[in-house]
């Protein structure tokens, strides 16, 4: 279990995490969602025990990670956002290493290896060394370096960023099998269709703070069953937003000389009376996108922005 | 104890999977022995060097004595460094000079009332030319003072010959006094690359790995020293094999000298480390590796030895760490050990390192690994 009570980081004047709160359970995979930047590898930090928090407490299973540090990294599996490997050892060597530096031995490790390496389908490349292995698969053996004690806590920053759609797959059935055999995983991610297939909780991050929290289920009622609809075209943002007041419902998201986004209920259906309040004022649509209510329809709501701006 | 045999199982790993670095290590002091043997063979050392003067009757006449090293050709050969008589014993014995010259008190009283008198000059046996031109030079001036007694009527005073003394040393070829300086000055680059490592670390990502599993920095850190020692003991054992069986290196005591290059390197990596970990970036921790090994080497006696530098050089190059540790090995070298003196700078190089890795440890868990 994790506990993250209102932690907070700063660098100087900088504030990467403001008081940040939310608990993670066994079995469950708990997701940070958020931009570049947002301030999830630095909470990230603060649980791990890399960074220490400026406020607030972190404890893992009960323990304290500052107070604690040892006894809470002896519980903690990290799969850092970087291949944090040995590029010169096998996949064998690295494992017999991470595996080591958790303090197992033999034969337990020799079983843990096996097991990893068929869970991560490494076991015929396992003498190679690693530079000669493919991004996806370098992936792979860096979670398995994170899960080969069998930690009671997870850790996983970003870890399909930059890999292949085959490979993502794989890795998220494992972090999925990982979190079934009772693990608590903390998932961090940029990218929405992971957290929403992944993630049973979810916190919502920008600029150091968790905009929202929940289910799935309860992030989505935030939107109340509205639609986000961008428009692409020449506008003027002021006349535009006015135009559009005529309109039930609406909310003006985002408005510039380029581009408007919009949420609002049944967007389909009320498209003709958009086009024709903007064609009012001179606006020119030249495209749409409509997308149903999602967390990244959530996040643009929330902040005013693209998540992955 | 149980995370050592994993980390230097892993260290070994890599160096099985790469081994330049290993053999570039081993490789530079066996390739400066065969250069040097190549170069020099087993000749003696070209005319050059210090004599050191202890003046204890501090007179006019003393003061004169020395005129004819102040003369050309002389002078550009010969650096005189004025010493007291103990520390001057003491130097020549170690083989720190060409020669030794002790100017005992009454040497005016002698020349002015005609009493016997005797200069006592020691000379380095692992020199040749320097030492003989030292004796001839004082031998003309000795002669000289009786003349002068002569042709002003009085009595001639009966200034001895010199008394010469010569300790029962080896010759050493020029490339054996070259040897141990670049032996160390291999040492100070072997340990600025070693620990230039830990940049590699950080950014492969392994260092924060680390640092987020139960392993302690020190015990991390510790392995890491562990593991460059060895390496520097294998460097040690080929470079002194090398120098003695190729350049007539005299090596009295091959372990106590594997030892004390295994110890000083450890402490010269941990010096780097510490350097290395202080910047921001790995740019400016290799600038200011480069800013420090160079003055340290220059100094330290490890590019030019000790016996071809300038008096003020010396002294102040024996206060760096290098320096240090170079002057102990050549006394290790002479078998001419002062075991106090080797007590404390053991002690000294072994608080100088523990400093180092406590700030090291201190600077990885705080930030830098991160």
């Amino acid at each position: 279990m994790i506990e993250v009570d209102r932690i907070r980081k700063t660098y100087g004047d900088i504030v990467a995490v403001n008081e940040i709160s939310f608990t993670a359970q066994p079995g469950e995979i708990f997701g940070l969602l958020g931009p570049n930047g947002a301030g999830k590898t630095t909470t990230i930090g603060c649980i791990s025990g890399l960074l220490t928090p400026t406020a607030g407490h972190v404890r893992i299973m009960g323990h304290d990670v500052v107070r604690e540090g040892t006894a809470a990294r002896r519980l903690l599996g990290v799969v850092p956002q970087e291949i944090s490997l040995y590029d010169d050892l096998s996949a064998l060597e690295n494992l017999k290493y991470w595996g080591g530096t958790q303090g197992m031995r033999n034969p337990l490790l020799r079983q843990r290896i096996d097991e990893v390496l068929a869970l991560t389908g490494l076991a015929d490349r396992a003498r190679e060394p690693i530079k000669q292995f493919s991004g996806g698969m370098r992936r792979r053996l860096n979670f398995a370096c994170g899960i080969i004690h069998q930690p009671k806590v997870l850790l996983l920053d970003e870890p399909t960023v930059g890999v292949d759609p085959q490979s993502r797959v794989r890795l998220l059935d494992l972090v999925r099998a990982q979190a079934g055999t009772g693990t608590c995983v903390l998932y961090t991610t940029h990218y929405m269709e992971e957290a929403e297939t992944l993630c049973q909780r979810l916190a919502i991050v920008d600029h150091g703070n968790v905009i929202a929290a929940g289910t799935l289920t309860e992030l989505r009622a935030l939107l109340a069953e509205h639609d986000l609809l961008r428009l692409s075209g020449v506008f003027r943002p002021d006349a535009a937003k006015a135009a559009l007041q005529s309109v039930d419902h609406i909310e003006v998201l985002q408005a510039d000389e380029s581009l408007l986004v919009l949420s609002l209920p049944e967007a389909s259906r009320r498209l003709p009376a958009i086009f024709s309040a903007l064609a009012a004022v001179g606006a020119e649509v030249r495209g749409t996108n409509l997308t149903q209510p999602s967390l990244e329809s959530l996040f643009i709501k929330l902040t005013g922005k693209e998540l992955r701006e | 104890m149980r995370f050592l045999a994993v980390s230097l199982r892993k260290d070994w790993g890599r160096v099985r999977r790469d081994p330049s670095q290993f053999a570039i290590a081993l490789g530079i002091p066996l390739v400066l022995a065969v250069l040097m043997s190549l170069v020099f063979g087993r000749t003696p050392a070209a005319p050059h060097g210090r004599l050191l003067m202890a003046d204890e009757d501090n007179t006019i006449a003393s003061a004169r004595f020395l005129d004819g090293f102040h003369r050309d050709p002389l002078r550009t050969m010969i650096t005189i460094e004025k010493v007291t008589r103990e520390p001057g014993r003491a130097r020549i014995d170690r083989g720190d000079g060409s020669a030794f010259l002790l100017i005992p008190k009454g040497l005016q009283k002698a020349f002015l009332m005609n009493l016997p008198y005797q200069l006592e000059l020691y000379t380095n046996p692992s020199e040749r030319i320097l030492p003989q031109m030292i004796r001839e030079t004082l031998s003309i001036t000795v002669e000289a003072a009786g003349h002068f007694r002569r042709a002003s009527g009085t009595p001639l005073i009966e200034v001895e010959n010199v008394a010469v003394h010569e300790a029962a040393k080896p010759a050493r070829s020029f490339a054996a006094v070259f040897l141990p300086s670049m032996l160390f000055m291999s040492l100070l680059f072997l340990a600025s690359s070693s620990a230039v490592d830990i940049w590699k670390e950080r950014t492969q990502g392994t260092l924060r790995r680390i640092a987020a599993s139960p392993v302690s920095m020190v015990s991390y850190l510790a392995a890491r020293v562990v593991f460059v020692a060895l390496v520097y003991a294998a460097v040690a054992l080929v470079g002194l094999v090398a120098a003695q069986r190729l350049a007539a290196m005299p090596v009295p005591n091959l372990p106590a000298a594997v030892l004390w290059i295994t110890f000083v390197g450890t402490v010269f990596y941990l010096l780097f480390l510490w350097i290395t970990v202080l910047p921001a970036t790995q740019r400016a921790a290799s600038v200011l590796a480069n800013l420090t090994i160079f003055p340290l080497a220059m100094l330290g006696g490890c590019f030019f030895p000790f016996e071809w530098m300038p008096g003020w050089m010396v002294s102040v190059g024996r206060l760096t760490p290098n320096g240090w540790a170079l002057s102990e090995f050549k006394t290790m070298l002479d078998n001419s050990v002062d075991v106090a003196h080797l007590a404390v700078s053991t002690a000294v190089l072994a608080a100088f390192g523990a400093v180092a890795f406590v700030f090291v440890a201190r600077r990885i868990r705080r930030g830098f690994a991160v």
